[in-house]
């Protein structure tokens, strides 16, 4: 690795640091539920919780930057006063979002925000509601601690130690993290801890980054699944065969890091209301529905297809990469445990080609 | 004795298809299986972390018989039984159509609570089941745990570990006890105050993410595509990320199964936030046995309650 501007925060004093960013902006960490302390889940900080990088989380960071329920603007109608006739409508931004920091995920979770920049921000359109709450964000991922059974960022172009979407990387050492600043942003944060690390442990921070981005070196790749994409894609046969099991409800989507699909509606409450952006997820069957009443995804089947596409060979032609960050939070939280890996992989099988 | 495999070789003849359970990307996920090659019968599995129920599918996917078919066969524990019981109740599945292959249950294990009780974290790569006791094989070596320790909160409660309607039954396993008040997790919260009540429910549905997992794992909730939950014309609930809205879902869902819900769990165990949405429901069937003597999906004949009126019931 070249030389970055790095720091140590020793185990004891990581919990200050936290208190000390809490309040220079809106800081999520993954953090033990306090009703169920085995679940992790990302919640903004508060004094006294504590981090939790070992677990993996159930949920992503996601929302911080992609709300669930996003409010675009706020409208009123009413009279004109100089025509009682005319109706007029009033219409209000929302205001500027507040700084926040992502701080201790896995560096899936940061690459889930590289997806959301290449469709939001590097298109033909800059989405502004997103932009500007990616604009005064940080990430300080950390190198993962190791996969589960369902984990597969090696499969996808990355590893456990990736840096990619971090603005800070966070290595664990005996006794503490050693902090690589990764880009300006990050560069801001490092500078100030003021506490570089010792040669010993930036020894031992390198040789805990290298056995991390080793662990998946033996992965089967899935980055080169388009063309078995498209000559899987008439196949009706396959997409059954694949998805009789699954329910077709949202949890696959709503728990990606990836998935950004939304739908816009106007939540009316008398002669105001709010125009809102919520996730939408594409295996609900109304995500296609048509005002005509016609489905061109009337079952699962297309539906899941639709999903495959999308991240493995759309997105993944468009923009170099696939639309999935592997962090296996699709499988491992599937109420049938719906694989996207081996459907992924039996697209290029030869045999059993369907007419 | 019979084991899984011989009597689904047995019936075979009679059958298109077997639903069942084989083994999923690692040894506690078990998923769902449309067993329609005989030669597949060798990877069905059945045990305790077996515990999707498999009647979600046939009135979504297999409701109307075309000339000529043969039956569908499908396993079904204790309370997949009462599901199957209800949809033929309501006309949603034909019992002629199915061949039911009861299996009586020890309860099935709640995930989350196995990785709570674990001392070893390596990946698992290997579970078995015995004398009340689940043995886990881990990279990191093997430990046991009892069974008892680890069940969902639904198999806590069951009261037909045993199978209540079936054309053959697996005899090899001992199902498990039934629960002294399977109602005990209700009264609990139920004696609190209200304001504990609302604030336990507050802060349960605040994670709901309206995935709507606990709709799509739901045997009886038969509306599927055209749920209140999406719809714009007329509108019901808005897209908004909010507490009220999400329990206006959950409280619309459950009562359309008051009175229908047969308890299974699937919208608990399915809900990746982990609500103890299950409550609510078993609320509605606590009160539907208080006002009318009424256990659903256990009398195949049986009338449910909320599909007929009658004047002179007591309590209308």
């Amino acid at each position: 690795m070249a030389m970055k501007s790095a720091s140590f925060v020793s185990s004891a004093d990581l919990s200050g640091l936290l208190v000390r960013l809490a309040e220079k902006a809106e800081l999520w960490v993954p953090a033990p539920e306090d009703t169920a302390p085995h679940r992790v889940t990302f919640r903004p900080f508060q004094a006294g919780m504590d981090l939790d990088g070992h677990r993996l989380p159930v949920t992503s960071p996601k929302k911080l930057l992609f709300p669930q329920g996003e409010e675009l603007l706020r409208f009123r109608t009413g009279r004109s006063s100089s025509e009682a006739a005319m109706e007029t409508v009033l219409l209000e931004e929302s205001a500027d979002p507040r700084p926040t920091i992502v701080f201790g995920c896995r560096p899936c979770d940061a690459r889930g925000f590289v997806v959301f920049d290449r469709a939001f921000l590097q298109g033909p359109f800059v989405d502004p509601y997103y932009k500007a709450r990616r604009d005064k964000n940080l990430v300080v991922s950390m190198v993962c601690p190791g996969p589960d059974a369902a984990c597969f960022c090696g499969a996808v172009g990355s590893h456990p130690a990736d840096t990619q979407g971090s603005d800070v990387q966070m290595i664990p050492v005996s006794e503490g993290y050693v902090l690589h600043a990764l880009t300006e942003k990050g560069q801001e944060l490092v500078r100030h801890l003021e506490n570089a690390p010792s040669q010993a442990q930036e020894q031992e921070a390198r040789h805990v980054w290298e056995s991390a981005r080793r662990s998946v070196e033996n992965v089967v790749s899935l980055m080169d699944s388009a063309p078995h994409f498209r000559k899987r894609f008439a196949d009706a046969a396959f997409w059954r065969l694949h998805t009789e099991r699954c329910l077709s409800c949202g949890v696959c989507t709503f728990l990606c890091p990836t998935c950004y699909c939304f739908t816009i509606t106007d939540e009316t409450d008398g002669v105001q209301g709010q125009r809102l952006r919520s996730w939408d997820a594409c295996m609900f069957h109304h995500f296609t529905q048509e005002a005509s009443g016609h489905n061109p995804r009337p079952t699962k089947a297309e539906r899941f297809r639709n999903r495959v596409g999308h991240k493995f060979s759309y997105f993944a032609e468009k923009h170099g990469h696939p639309a999935c960050c592997g962090c296996g939070r699709c499988l491992r939280h599937c109420p049938v445990a719906m694989d996207i890996r081996a459907i992924v992989r039996a697209m290029g099988e030869t045999e059993d080609v369907h007419a | 004795m019979n084991t899984l495999q011989s009597i689904v070789a047995s019936v075979w003849d009679q059958v298109d298809m077997v639903l069942g359970w084989q083994p999923g990307y690692d040894p506690l996920h078990p998923v769902p299986a449309f067993v329609r090659d005989p030669k597949d019968i060798a990877s069905l599995i059945w045990n305790p972390l077996c515990a999707p129920n498999l009647s979600v599918y046939l009135a979504k996917s297999f409701k109307a018989p075309t000339r000529g078919e043969k039956k569908i066969g499908i396993l079904a524990k204790g309370c997949d039984s009462r599901s199957l019981t209800a949809l033929i109740q309501e006309g949603l599945v034909d019992r002629n159509r199915l061949l039911i292959i009861g299996l009586p249950c020890p309860g099935t294990v709640d995930p989350d609570a196995l990785t709570s009780v674990r001392t070893q974290s390596g990946p698992i790569t290997d579970v078995s089941f015995a004398d009340g006791m689940v043995q886990l094989t881990a990279t990191d070596g093997v430990e046991r745990v009892p069974l008892d320790q680890v069940l969902a909160r639904r198999c806590q409660r069951c009261r037909h570990p045993h199978p209540v309607l079936y054309d053959v039954l697996l005899e090899e396993v001992v199902p498990r006890p039934v629960p002294k008040d399977p109602f005990a997790h209700v009264k609990a919260l139920e004696n609190q105050p209200l304001e504990a009540r609302k604030a336990f429910w507050l802060r349960e549905l605040e994670r709901c993410l309206r995935c709507y997992a606990c709709r799509n794992a739901c045997p009886l909730c038969v509306c599927q595509d055209q749920c209140l939950a999406e719809s714009r014309t007329p509108k019901w609930v808005t897209q908004k990320d909010t507490v009220a809205d999400k329990f206006l879902f959950h409280m619309i869902h459950t009562l359309h199964l008051a009175g229908r819900c047969t308890e299974c769990g699937e919208c608990e165990r399915v809900c990746p936030m982990k609500i103890p949405i299950g409550l609510l429901k078993e609320k509605t069937a606590h009160i539907a046995m208080d006002l009318w003597g009424y256990e659903s999906g256990t009398d195949p004949a049986a009338q449910p309650p909320l599909l007929s009126y009658d004047a002179s019931v007591n309590g209308l």
